[in-house]
């Protein structure tokens, strides 16, 4: 019975690390530097789920966890700003392959998701107390 | 017997329908918890096949085990009415797979919600059958 509430935490976080991803897509949309200070644009970073096994309910609901976070593999999106420092030598610049509305898209579907699971945790504590009223 | 007086209620059937909620509640959690993951089949246990045993099981319990003996073996048919709707619980591991990847958060959380009010109904139930019997005991009305 308890087992809802793992299955459904499990769910919480990996749309909370869905979300931290998004923000920092969004956050470095406009980086052209990698942490080394050197001319490179950002990669926007992916998360992807997988079923989750170790967390399986007696009637067979499983959990779900982040299988991994990939950067994108898209190209960088040239502009031509001649006089800009992190030009290169025909006066491009690379701006991360990071599409604003794809985001924001992303971060509504995974709130809304956040917000199903939270739903369901309010059903398993109801559940829960339905079940010892059985008792009183 | 003590026993008998749960027995002879529906108080069994309550029993596996509340088992059997919870058991699918795990289930549609899992799938809203797997709303994202790419390949995810969607589970369910099936409820109608649930519903099918549990009426098997009430009719059998309803059945006398032979007109004749009925009066003479009213202890071991007490024994057998239990296990016919203990037999329902292998309803409670039949997992369906559906295929297509798509789970439809609208559909689930309609199915968690029926599931829900039906576990809540049969909590009901049996908190008002106790009742009746403790009123029964104490020879008052409650």
């Amino acid at each position: 019975m308890f087992t809802a509430f793992d299955v459904s935490t499990s769910g919480l976080v990996a749309q909370r690390t869905r979300l931290n991803a998004i923000s920092s897509n969004l956050a470095n949309m406009s980086t052209t530097r990698n942490e080394y200070g050197e001319p490179e644009a950002y990669r926007p970073r992916y998360v992807t789920f997988q079923t989750d096994t170790g967390i399986e309910t007696s009637g067979g609901g499983a959990g779900v966890r982040v299988a991994s976070v990939d950067q994108s593999t898209e190209p960088p999106n040239m502009k031509y700003q001649p006089g800009h420092p992190d030009a290169d030598q025909h006066g491009f610049v690379a701006y991360p392959a990071v599409d604003m509305t794809t985001e924001f898209v992303d971060a509504l579907e995974a709130t809304r998701a956040y917000e199903a699971n939270i739903g369901v945790i309010e059903i398993t504590k109801d559940l829960g107390a339905q079940t010892l009223r059985i008792i009183a | 017997m003590a026993p008998d007086i749960f027995r002879s209620s529906t108080l069994p059937v309550l029993e596996q329908v509340v088992n059997f909620s919870q058991a699918r509640h795990g289930v549609l959690a899992g799938n809203i918890a797997n709303l994202d993951t790419p390949g995810y089949k969607t589970r369910d246990l099936s409820p109608e096949l649930f519903q099918e045993n549990l009426k098997q099981a009430i009719e059998d319990s309803r059945r006398p085990a032979s007109a004749g003996q009925a009066g003479a073996a009213s202890g071991g048919g007490g024994k057998d009415r239990f296990d016919s709707i203990a037999k329902v619980k292998d309803s409670l591991k039949s997992i369906l797979r559906h295929d297509g990847v798509d789970v439809s958060l609208e559909h689930q959380i309609a199915e968690i919600s029926k599931n829900h009010a039906q576990h809540n109904l049969a909590v009901n139930l049996m908190s008002t059958q106790f009742r009746q019997l403790r009123s029964a005991i104490s020879e008052r009305q409650v």
